[in-house]
């Protein structure tokens, strides 16, 4: 028997809290986190753009899909490679102080197991200088993962709540998977550093399955610094996509940090 | 007690003015590359900064330009020709001090 893995759209730069304003490289790869061993050809994103807000100012979408750099990434078995897309954005995107919502729609993926397709809304919350903006607002997408607390400021052995959206409003007791990334990125390398982070005793650890509550609230522990993803499952029943099953997800992505001088 | 003090501390701006304070100062700029440099300006809570004085000052520590935040909460001016640092003034233990050979494009 197979391990059941979790699809999880990455959506990755390395600093998720920024002492001051920098270009942000991302990579945007559709993988299995915690063991990162096989990785899925992405389509071209339908959309990929980022929201940025400081302070209470006015937030401001700027389109990133003219970053959009195609390449093919290596899971971390060393052998498998398949097409995913880097990004390396100016530093004037960038250079404001407060929030960014970097969001990604990527294109239906098509799940030859399960004979269906995948959709998965992601989205990484970055802040620049401490000053805060739009964390915790809705940017209304179809689905979407709302933070509750902010995703760039966590440390490790505190929790982590978002809200599960669908159509701006709460999904009750949505089917969420949770994974950590446990084989870091390395972008310029195109691959996940080999070495994971931490070992699962068992198959069940590696995707953490639980259920969000009946207010459509999930909270999780962070227990390890580094990313953790949050993923809402099948948020709108019935869709379909050329034809099949469409598995309408929303990712968010968070970071923990150690407590130390 | 200061009795002049106390009066001092009464009016709602002072009050309002001291519950921004008890957050960090931040604040930021950056080269527009058309000779204009652009400072923002806030506090850890999110607070604006609105009216907080800006100051830019040579080497010596003569103020070339004087001015304020906007209702944006940022400062535009023309890019000093002689070395110089901006000091964001957010008051007592909030003031911000930033090299403009710190401040890029």
């Amino acid at each position: 028997m197979g391990p059941a893995e979790a699809h999880f759209q990455l959506l990755y730069t390395p600093e998720a809290a920024l002492k001051e304003a920098a270009a942000v490289p991302l990579a945007i790869v559709f993988s299995h986190p915690f063991d990162n061993g096989f990785t899925m050809a992405m389509g071209k994103p339908e959309a990929f753009y980022v929201v940025a807000q400081r302070g209470d100012g006015e937030p401001k979408r700027t389109d990133l899909m003219q970053y959009l750099e195609p390449i093919e990434w290596a899971g971390s078995d060393g052998t498998s490679k398949a097409a995913a897309f880097l990004a390396h954005p100016p530093r004037n995107i960038t250079r404001s102080l407060g929030d960014y919502t970097f969001v990604l729609q990527p294109a239906p993926y098509y799940e030859k197991n399960e004979d269906k397709y995948i959709q998965q809304y992601t989205k990484t919350v970055i802040n620049i200088g401490g000053i805060p903006g739009n964390w915790d607002e809705p940017l209304g997408l179809p689905v979407e993962v709302v933070p509750l607390d902010k995703p760039y400021a966590n440390w490790v052995g505190g929790v982590f709540r978002a809200v599960v959206l669908a159509d701006g409003k709460p999904v009750p007791h949505a089917e969420i998977e949770v994974e950590y990334l446990n084989h870091e990125p390395m972008i310029d390398a195109h691959k996940f550093d080999p070495e994971g982070k931490v070992t699962a005793p068992q198959e069940a650890f590696s995707t953490l399955s639980i259920r969000a509550n009946a207010a459509g609230e999930v909270m999780i522990g962070l227990p390890k610094a580094g990313w953790w993803g949050i993923a809402a499952l099948n948020l709108k029943e019935g869709a379909k996509h050329q034809g099949k099953r469409l598995s309408v997800d929303a990712v968010l992505w968070l970071k923990a940090t150690d407590m130390k001088k | 007690m200061n009795f002049r003090r106390m009066v001092w501390l009464v009016p709602p701006v002072a009050l309002l003015a001291a519950v921004a304070y008890a957050h960090n100062a931040i604040c930021d700029c950056f080269d527009n590359g058309d000779n204009t440099i652009t400072c923002e300006g806030g506090f850890s809570d999110g607070g604006k900064a609105v009216g907080v004085p800006v100051r830019v000052l040579d080497g010596a520590g003569k103020v070339l330009i004087e001015g304020a935040m906007s209702a944006q909460s940022d400062f535009k001016f023309p890019k000093p020709k002689v070395d110089y640092r901006v000091v964001f003034d957010g008051g007592e233990g909030h003031i911000v001090t930033i090299d403009g050979r710190d401040i890029a494009k």
